[in-house]
């Protein structure tokens, strides 16, 4: 499919291009600036331009500009306008058009950007295209709202906890990419709205306490905050001319009415990842399980750090012959390997988890025997060798192993608890 | 595709090519079609040990990409986690319908079959084994035995205690060196072999096909270490080797990723239908043909044209694995050396003849260890490190009579495998066991305590006699050409038609047997056209 995205280098336009070209489409770029991620067939287009040439043979549109800089001469119509002429431009190419609209849309919306949105998805619809809300969006590199609000939490150690505190419907960018590329891929007749957001909604306050403990890794106090205090001073901001895009999209976040999600998530066969797992940079909380496990198995093994490499090999396996499933093994014990001594045959409650874990252990062997650090630690090359210390490993490993074998026998209800706390936390 | 073929073989391994040259060499037209399978990947370039300490990619070649190693952990051998070997096991159970049940079933698809992963052993049947052959069969092995014996290459020619055992040592090349462990107990047990032999234990060098002198474009072994993983100078013999020299005949050709599923007659002649790799059918007609698929294969191909629906015997070897320590060796480095068997041992045992070989441990993943010591993994790595560089590997096979296996065809086409351990087994093991502990005790070596280990029915790979030789055939069983009874022109040249397994190494007999029938259906069909 050839596909024609506005936004280009924008936050969704950015995740969505690299998606939909790995399922081989072929993407222009109709933007300000030339995307320089990857070449691209590029359109320069600004806002304010009163046509633009689309290629022929563009299938789809995708129109995800939209003014997100605030400057005083601002105008509604211009992005009602450069819609308008779009939706044209598509047209003339028999292009479908996609416009991705804002959760916030509404005819009498308090602030300019939901009404600006609504007023774009009238003419999208009326010209036969689709209009998709999206919920919050999340997750990745810190662009758009979410990038403002990470930057917050970053730099405040105190954050408002507003009463009551508005819900969110988060949606990680990865996950709206797919979403937006399957309804594009889809034969589904146009002129519809999709909203695509996770399906129960999250207090705002909730969602930025995640954003310090799973994306910032660190800890945040928060303040009670009336809402109608922060909107009373927001309105006066306002009147004062000092606001700034930033405070009216969290101002909006206070206009927002939940969407019921189930329905098309279903109709797309999207399932949404965690806000947990997304808001990690890896985009996922597994992926971090299985390194931290790979990192506490290899090292266990190796009694050194292991090789990235190796590590990294590790991972794949685990995503590749284990469908990315870790142990769930608990904290104490990824953090210092040499406590994996500590379980034994006894403790564990099932003969499958036992045989689980026998086999992660050998296969993080085999991983760290094949490394040149293996070969050291394995075959002893390059080491010294005397009768002497040969009996000190050899009495040393034999005192080790019995050691660790009375504590695990004495530790087994505690080790066990560990095992099931871990479980739980999931 | 029409009979322009005088004789059309099924397999390219060593009893496909073995029956091939005789039949060339008399200026038969020959056909040989084979599941075509070739290695993927390049062996190593560094001997073991240095790709060990170097290779920042050695777990390409120790694991590779799709994580066969672990994906492959519960297979009875190290050798079916190798990645470099993969191409001769995958996919023979699928393509030829076999399924194994409490029986480790393996075949191969691989041009040169499962010659491509052997272990090298070679050994000549006694007369009085071969005298369960039918008497027309045992009096021509000679002959075969010498021809085969110098086409492929045997090492370890030596005038030791083993020599009456291998019996191969007119034809052989001198061995390939031993490693310090080894020698260590040949020269011990030079000074106690009288007393050892009392005890019914006798030891000598390993014969194997392996070169110690270059032969051809082969190259002698340099001790590199790597017999598991690729040898780069092809030292280790394999089948494939030969289908170079068959293409030098101008009246061999040969159909290579071509899976032969069945069998049927059809105006006097067979005709062969299967499968190429593309997936299109096709048959082919001949009017001789040679199974020599491996046993499981040909059994099930003989089956199913017999539409035999009773069982036919399985022979296999009963097998033990077992570690030997070498205290005086404790602080010594490691050093790469031949990664097969060094030494061999014949133990007498009360009503049977145990036979095995001794390894170095050098060449084999240390986690191949790891995981079968009842230890914490960091301690049991310790203990590995410093202690396996003064242990060597050693195997002990029983007579393949000992195993009640049997193969049935079943309705849907399938040949099911299955077979225990006959009741003498575990006595025996047991004996052996306690033989070589002492045997080995004299030479200074310890039995490591817990080590004996007896493999799973068929875990030898060495299976034979579900359609054996005999003077007299019945239906199910083959004449002393290995001509089905039942089937005319259709003759098995694989351990299928051995009439006995004894514990020793049965490749080498396998080849000069289909030699030996090659031989005879050359005469045989120069007599018909002339």
């Amino acid at each position: 499919m050839r596909i024609a995205v506005t936004g280009a280098t924008g936050y969704i336009g950015t995740y969505l291009i690299g998606l939909a070209r790995t399922h081989n489409h072929y993407i222009t770029a109709v933007s300000r600036r030339r995307p320089h991620s990857r070449p691209m067939d590029w359109i320069p287009w600004e806002m304010s331009a009163k046509t633009v040439a689309l290629p022929p043979g563009t299938d789809v549109v995708v129109h995800l500009a939209a003014e997100t800089t605030w400057s005083r001469d601002r105008n509604e119509e211009t992005e009602v306008l450069a819609a308008e002429v779009l939706v044209a431009a598509a047209r003339k190419v028999r292009a479908k058009f996609m416009f991705v609209s804002s959760q916030t849309a509404r005819p009498h919306a308090p602030t300019s950007y939901g009404r600006i949105k609504w007023r774009i998805e009238e003419q999208v619809l009326a010209a036969g295209g689709w209009v998709v809300r999206p919920g919050l969006v999340y997750g990745a590199s810190a662009r758009g709202v979410f990038g403002t609000l990470v930057d917050i939490v970053g730099r405040v150690p105190i954050l408002p906890a507003f009463l009551p505190a508005p819900q969110v419907q988060p949606i990680h960018v990865h996950d709206l990419a797919e979403g937006l590329l399957r309804i594009v891929e889809g034969e589904e007749a146009s002129c519809r709205t999709y909203v695509l957001a996770g399906s129960q909604p999250v207090s705002f306050t909730r969602f930025l306490h995640e954003i310090a403990r799973s994306r910032l890794r660190c800890h945040r106090m928060f303040l009670p905050i009336p809402a109608s205090l922060f909107l009373g001073c927001s309105r006066v901001l306002d009147v004062l001319s000092l606001r700034r895009w930033g405070i009216e999209r969290v101002q909006s976040l206070f206009d927002l009415s939940k969407m019921e999600t189930v329905s098309d998530l279903n109709r797309l066969g999207l399932v949404l990842r965690s806000l947990n797992s997304g808001l990690h940079v890896s985009g996922s909380a597994r992926k971090r399980r299985m390194l931290q496990e790979g990192l506490a198995l290899l090292t266990y093994v190796l009694k050194t750090r292991p090789e990235n490499a190796a590590l990294r090999r590790y991972v794949r396996m685990i995503e590749q012959l284990r469908g990315g499933e870790t142990l769930n093994l608990p904290n104490p014990l990824l953090r210092h390997p040499a406590l994996l001594s500590l379980l034994g045959d006894s403790t564990w409650d099932n003969e499958a988890a036992k045989a689980e874990f026998a086999w992660r252990m050998d296969a993080a062997t085999l991983l760290g025997e094949a490394t040149p650090a293996g070969s050291v630690r394995f075959l002893g090359l390059g080491r010294q060798h005397g009768l002497f210390s040969r009996g000190q490993v050899l009495v040393k490993a034999a005192t080790c192993e019995l050691m660790w074998r009375s504590l695990s026998a004495v530790g087994v209800p505690l080790v066990r608890k560990m095992l099931a706390r871990a479980k739980a936390a999931l | 595709m029409s009979t322009k073929f005088d004789v059309i073989i099924i397999g390219s391994g060593p009893a496909g090519v073995s029956a091939a040259f005789p039949l060339l060499e008399a200026g038969l037209n020959v056909l040989m079609i084979d599941g075509g399978k070739v290695p993927d990947m390049a062996p190593p370039e560094q001997d073991f040990l240095s790709a060990r300490r170097d290779d920042f990619e050695q777990w390409k070649w120790m694991i590779v990409q799709d994580f066969r190693a672990i994906h492959m952990r519960s297979a009875v051998s190290p050798k079916f986690r190798v990645p470099s070997l993969a191409f001769t096991f995958d996919g023979f159970e699928q393509g030829n319908n076999i399924k194994g049940k409490n029986f480790v079933t393996i075949g191969s698809l691989a041009a040169g079959g499962l010659s491509n992963a052997w272990g090298c052993g070679v050994a000549r049947f006694s007369s009085a084994e071969l005298a369960e052959f039918p008497s027309e069969a045992s009096s021509d092995m000679e002959r075969s035995y010498e021809v085969v014996s110098r086409r492929i290459g045997i090492s370890g020619k030596i005038d030791d205690d083993m020599s009456d055992y291998f019996k191969l040592d007119t034809y052989a090349q001198p061995p390939i060196p031993m490693d310090p462990l080894h020698a260590s107990l040949a020269t011990r047990y030079a000074t106690q072999r009288t007393k050892l032999r009392a005890q019914g234990f006798r030891m000598g060098r390993s014969r194997v096909a392996a070169l110690s002198e270059d032969v051809g474009s082969r190259k002698a072994c340099n001790l590199s270490g790597n017999c598991l993983w690729g040898c780069r100078r092809r030292s280790l013999y394999s089948a494939a080797d030969d289908l170079p020299k068959l293409h030098r005949y101008e009246n061999f050709s040969r159909l290579a990723g071509f899976l032969v599923d069945g069998l049927t007659r059809r105006d006097g002649s067979w005709n062969i239908e299967g499968q190429g790799t593309d997936g299109t059918r096709r048959a082919i007609v001949a009017k001789t043909l040679l199974l020599a698929a491996g046993t499981l294969a040909t059994t099930r191909l003989v089956l199913s044209a017999l539409k035999y629906e009773e069982a036919v015997p399985v022979q296999s070897s009963p097998m033990a694995v077992f570690a030997l320590w070498l205290p005086r060796f404790l602080a010594t480095q490691r050093v790469p050396g031949f990664g097969l068997g060094q030494l061999s041992f014949a133990v007498t045992l009360a009503k049977a003849t145990a036979f095995g070989s001794t390894f170095s441990t050098t060449g084999l993943p240390v986690s191949e260890f790891a995981r079968h010591l009842p230890w914490r993994r960091r301690y049991g790595i310790d203990i590995l490190s410093s202690l396996l560089g003064s242990c060597l590997a050693g195997n002990v096979f029983l007579p393949g009579n000992l195993t009640a296996g049997e193969a049935r065809l079943q309705k849907d086409g399938a040949l099911m495998v299955s077979g225990a351990y006959r009741g003498p087994v575990m006595p025996l093991m047991k004996e052996a066991a306690d033989k070589l502990r002492r045997a080995y005790h004299s030479l200074g070596a310890f039995l490591l305590p817990g080590s004996f280990t007896i493999g799973a029915p068929g875990g030898d790979i060495h299976y034979a006699g579900t359609l054996p030789m005999r003077n007299q055939p019945a239906i199910g069983e083959s004449s002393p050409v290995g001509e089905v009874m039942g089937l005319e022109g259709v003759y098995v040249v694989d351990g299928a038609c051995l009439p006995i397994l004894p514990e020793k190494s049965h490749t080498l007999t396998i080849m000069a047997n289909a030699d030996r029938i090659g031989r005879k259906i050359a005469v045989l069909q120069r007599r018909r056209a002339g």
